[in-house]
């Protein structure tokens, strides 16, 4: 008896020790033993859901990845204070309107092997056009020719932004002829090249030994996708990872610390919310206006994304010479709102809290979705706010939006996150979001001037004017009460303490370089 | 021994009276309005002002937590009631009649109970797009077979039995027999299986407010606040651990009763289900 | 016997048809659209004349009984279709990622037999002293905590106070999948040992326990021969059902702990309202369950004499 119950214990206990004895083979840093040097990025946006199933700059948005875990490499690039500079490119000139001669550097070669030369790229940018539709759309290309070095593109109609839409992600040039392999991997002229690929899983880089730009200083890196914030933590924590992009903001202090780094800086991403024209309670201007008023930025961003962020004042952050105080937005005033409600006629007759029109009842529904950590924040923080001059918020906070927001009876305000200038200029955000044909006006948003001042931008080449104009048009939808934009992302990379080289960048593009090292 | 188990009774039944108490004068005794938000004094730790802490809006944890559990505790009441009711309605029904009904209804619950629960309740949830009403209703969907064939076996066991022969000779209509004879018979187990089904009930509502398909804000669920304060778990861990030890509690406090309604009415045997 | 299974098999086809028609149903009714979705997502605009397109091409314009009629079509031929998100045959990936939930399913039930097993045994034997209670309490503790939140407080005292085991698993080994198999395990182990402590109970209440007793033969030979054996039956019966459970159960566990099966594929397509994907796990793992369900009654109706015998259980 006595020995049937200790035997039942031993199995037990055996098996526990099963399990425990297993932990101890090996850990990430006795893998270095072999006297490579390695590295671990842990990343919460490299999955199919941001679109990047892999590293193809020609599939939907996996030139992101492409670019950033230093795989491809684009023809031009943003420096710091997001001007465009040639990268791959050595040069270009503008011979006409429509004619764009690109230079590339001599020295640049593909992992593959081959020379990147006039016709490599004139292949890729090619099948770029025919791959890849926003490109397509975007760069209007008529003709490409190659010859030497040099890359002649014609272009259908003038296209003032093209070298920066040469160094959108999508732009990465790689070796069209040695193709994509079927895990989606291309063979760029970056400083890593890659070796396996698994779909929301991880992305296994080895050293470029021929890089054109520096020797690469690590010898093999893992990307690997962690969707989970809390799991990120932990992992940077243990040490199993040696950096982390998209960390939750409440993890913050746990890193700050001398173990710990943290690059940051602001990126053109935007929380804003866009007003429903259709709807009969955003129809009302004075509503909208209440809206603006009513959003408390600088406590969102202080308290809630713990200063993690910039109050928004219009379309682009601070760094742009179009951006941050360039415009002016209504700024927080409770007491003011409510005046502006009074006077439109909304009141609270029957003492709930909330105000009423003609028997109507002030409720906004606030569509957003979880996927970007800051949402589901701004939109409780919103929502108390809001309550205070009378609104009675209802968050429909789901993953499922585009159905929902495809129906304009069925919410008031979309409040999503967007970057707003991908590319450094700042015609794409009104193209896609604010005018009639825009296919991303999901408020039904119109205006005459904004549609004027479009038409001129268009034509217009000369940057500072097209600043000019950004100005302006960001002003008209600011002053009709159209979109409320509330804060701008301060983009954070967390590393350990030992890495070097690992830096933050304001389109948010380049993260993994030839510079990156561990010591 | 019987006495025991009363007083045990008494005790667990006290226990989760107070809970109910708590949960449906929740407005009552919160110290604070748990949907205020003050940015002054976020994330705070426990203190006198606020026993529980605060959480990152700076809304009192105590004040949340009770309120929560009207939320929490009343969808998980009604989700049971629901379940229990309906399903043992069918389950007598099907054992009653039996024949095509029984094989028609019999077949569907075992679609039912095919589907790996949670799986499916997550798949309907995330369907009918969040919500705490909808949360219920996909775990409804999927637990309702569990009562039906409790209820039918019982059924089924008892229609043949000699009083009921006496009782269908002496006149009665099936519907009577089912609300005089059958229905009071199997009140017991079904009672059982319900009380000891809210803790796990509790749990899975619990799960899928952690996936975001639960309660909305601003309501306070237990489930949703974890969920939203987990990533605060090593940094301001009361934000996490208040609600997390309310859904303990609860659902520990609920399965004691369900142990002890059991062996209360059914003193002989210990085996449950 | 035969004629029994020959019945099983079948009530299987209803069954299966009933599954795939409630799965095909539940998920087109949602009627949204991963296309939009995934454009949202990225940030990035595409024209209404693509989105059309792409529409047309995954057959979302058709009426629904075609639609449904189509697929059941695909599936018996092994086509699922492909995934919205990242365009790949829906099977393959399935596929690819079951033994990952297979091996952690395995595991997290070993562990669930080991742990229960012994103790839900001893604590029957001991009812109502000290280690029945504390046995008991523990179970109770087990059952009683929400899994992710356990998943979480595990991780955080083994992998970063302690630094047993990794946070993120590096692929299919035993390393990686303990502290999922673990998590899983606790609260199934808390579950079962409650069920096999009462049916051991159930046994050993019986009269041929006290007439062994009274017979003079040893009380563990007894609980060995005779009362082990005969509670075996529905220790096997909850195993069987352990199964299922875990089968979806995993899910919540998988994506926390970045372990790359089929749950955490489902968790991932249900945020992106990736149809194909999420039809293809809860069909698969519906008929996984059935078929998990059928082999436990055949094993059950071999062991249970009554039913070999010509009679049936209900």
């Amino acid at each position: 008896m006595r020995k049937k119950k200790i035997a039942a214990f031993l199995i037990f206990t055996l098996a526990a020790a099963f399990f425990a004895g297993c932990g101890h083979s090996e850990s990430s840093e006795e893998k270095n033993t072999s006297g490579k040097k390695t590295f671990v990025y842990g990343v919460t946006n490299f999955n199919a859901e941001n679109g990047e199933t892999d590293i193809n700059p020609h599939n939907d948005s996996s030139g992101w990845a492409c670019i950033r875990y230093g795989v491809g490499e684009t023809l031009f690039r943003f420096n710091d204070a997001m001007e465009i500079e040639p990268w791959l490119a050595e040069s270009c000139e503008n011979t006409d309107e429509l004619t764009w001669e690109i230079i590339l550097r001599e020295n640049v070669n593909f992992t593959s092997g081959r020379h990147m030369d006039g016709e490599a790229v004139k292949e890729c940018l090619e099948a770029l056009v025919k791959e890849h539709e926003r490109a397509a759309g975007d760069l209007k290309i008529e003709k490409i020719t190659a010859q030497g070095q040099t890359v002649t593109i014609q272009t259908q109609v003038p296209v003032p932004a093209l070298l920066n839409y040469l160094a959108d992600p999508y732009g990465c040039i790689y070796d069209v002829q040695e193709g994509v392999t079927k895990d989606g991997i291309v063979c760029g002229t970056g400083p890593y090249k890659a070796v396996s690929l698994i779909t929301d899983t991880n992305l296994e880089l080895v050293k470029n030994e021929d890089y054109w730009n520096g020797e690469p200083k690590l010898d093999e890196i893992t990307i690997r996708t962690i969707s989970d914030g809390d799991t990120l933590t932990m992992a940077l924590q243990s040490g199993e990872i040696d950096a982390a992009y998209g960390m939750p903001y409440a993890s913050y202090p746990l890193f700050e610390s001398e173990k710990y780094t943290f690059s940051s800086c602001a990126t053109s991403r935007v929380f804003f919310g866009a007003m429903n024209y259709e709807s009969e309670i955003t129809s009302d201007p004075a509503v909208r206006k209440a809206i603006c008023m009513g959003i408390d930025k600088e406590g969102f961003v202080e308290t809630l994304l713990g200063g993690n962020g910039y109050p928004a004042q219009g379309v682009f952050p601070e760094n742009f010479s179009f951006g941050g105080d360039a415009v002016q937005g209504e700024p927080y005033d409770p007491q003011g709102a409510k005046e502006v409600l009074e006077e439109a006629g909304w009141v609270d007759e029957d003492g709930d809290g909330t105000r009423e029109k003609d028997g109507k009842k002030l409720i906004l529904r606030w569509l957003t979705y979880p996927s970007r950590q800051e949402l589901p924040l701004l939109a409780e923080a919103a929502q108390s706010t809001l309550k205070e001059i009378g609104f009675e918020v209802e968050v429909n906070n789901t993953a499922d939006h585009s159905s929902i927001r495809a129906d304009k009876d069925a919410w008031d305000i979309f409040v999503s996150a967007m970057v707003t200038a991908p590319t450094g200029d700042p015609e794409y955000f009104f193209t896609y979001r604010c005018l009639d044909s825009s296919s991303g006006n999901d408020g039904s948003y119109h205006s005459d001037e904004l549609e004027k001042l479009e038409q001129e931008m268009m034509q217009t080449f000369d940057t500072e004017k097209r600043s000019q104009l950004a100005v302006k048009m960001q002003q008209t939808i600011l002053d009709d009460h159209g979109y409320v934009f509330c804060s701008h992302l301060r983009m954070s990379i967390i590393s350990k303490a030992n890495v070097t080289g690992l830096a933050a960048h304001p389109c948010d593009y380049y993260e993994i370089t030839a510079d990156l090292d561990v010591a | 021994m019987r006495n025991r188990t009363k007083r045990k009774l008494i005790l667990f039944g006290a226990l989760v009276a107070i809970l109910l108490l708590a949960a449906i004068f929740a407005q009552v005794i919160s110290p604070y309005d748990p949907n205020l938000q003050n940015y002054e004094i976020a994330l705070q730790p426990p203190s006198f002002a606020h026993p529980f802490g605060t959480d990152r809006y700076g809304r009192d944890m105590l004040s949340r937590v009770i309120a929560g559990a009207q939320t929490s505790i009343f969808s998980t009441l009604l989700l049971v009631a629901v379940i229990s009711v309906f399903g043992t309605l069918i389950g007598v029904a099907c054992g009653y009649l039996g024949g095509l009904f029984d094989g028609v209804v019999m077949r569907i619950s075992d679609i039912c109970l095919a589907f790996p629960g949670l799986v499916f309740a997550l798949a309907i949830a995330a369907v009918l797009n969040g919500g705490i009403q909808n949360a219920v209703l996909a775990l409804a969907a999927i637990s309702w077979p569990k009562y039906a064939r409790l209820a039918r076996s019982q059924t089924l066991s008892m229609k043949n039995a000699d009083y009921m022969m006496a009782a269908r000779l002496s006149g009665n209509t099936p519907l009577k027999m089912i609300v005089r004879h059958i229905l009071p018979n199997i009140t017991g187990p079904v009672l059982v299986t319900a009380m000891l089904d809210i803790g796990t009930m509790m749990m899975e509502i619990a799960a899928l407010s952690f996936l975001g398909l639960g309660a909305k804000p601003p309501t306070a669920e237990w489930g949703s606040m974890m969920s939203g304060g987990r990533s605060m778990l090593q940094t301001y861990p009361w934000v996490v651990l208040t609600p997390g030890v309310a859904i303990f509690i609860s659902v520990v406090l609920f399965n004691l009763l369900g142990d002890t309604i059991r062996d209360y009415l059914d003193p002989r045997s210990t085996h449950g289900k | 016997m035969k004629k029994y299974i020959g019945k099983r098999l079948l009530l299987l086809i209803p069954l299966l048809l009933g599954i795939t028609f409630l799965s095909f149903a539940m998920m087109r009714i949602a009627g949204s659209d991963a296309i939009l979705q995934k454009t949202e997502v990225s940030g990035v605009a595409v024209s209404e004349e693509a989105i059309e397109a792409q529409r047309e091409e995954l057959g979302l314009d058709k009426p629904f009984l075609v639609q449904y009629i189509n697929w059941l079509g695909n599936f018996l031929r092994g086509d699922m279709g492909k995934s919205y998100i990242s365009g790949e045959e829906v099977l393959d990936t399935f596929i690819s990622k079951l033994p990952a939930t297979l091996l952690l399913t395995g595991l997290s039930v070993l562990l669930t037999v080991v742990i229960s097993l012994p103790l839900g045994i001893l604590s029957a034997v001991k009812q109502n002293q000290w280690t029945d209670y504390l046995i008991r309490v523990c179970s109770f503790v087990g059952n009683s905590l929400p899994n992710f939140f356990v998943a979480l407080v595990l991780m955080y005292l083994f992998a970063i106070q302690l630094g047993i085991f990794p946070v993120i698993s590096e692929g299919m080994n035993l390393e990686s999948a303990a502290l999922p198999a673990i998590t899983l395990a606790i609260a199934m182990s808390a579950k079962y040992l409650r069920q096999i402590r009462a049916a051991i109970l159930e046994e050993l209440s019986k009269e041929y326990v006290t007439g062994a007793k009274a017979r003079g033969i040893p009380f563990s030979v007894t609980l060995w021969k005779s009362v082990f054996r005969s509670a075996l039956v529905t220790i096997l019966t909850l195993l069987a059902l352990s199964i299922g459970n875990l089968l979806g159960g995993t899910a919540i566990i998988e994506s926390i702990f970045m372990w790359d099966g089929v749950g955490k594929m489902a968790v991932d397509a249900i945020n992106m309202r990736d149809y194909p994907v999420i039809q293809a796990y809860v069909v698969w793992m519906a008929i996984i369950y059935v078929v998990v369900n059928l082999i436990t009654d055949l094993i059950y109706c071999f062991l249970d004499p009554r039913i070999r015998l010509g009679g049936e259980k209900e």
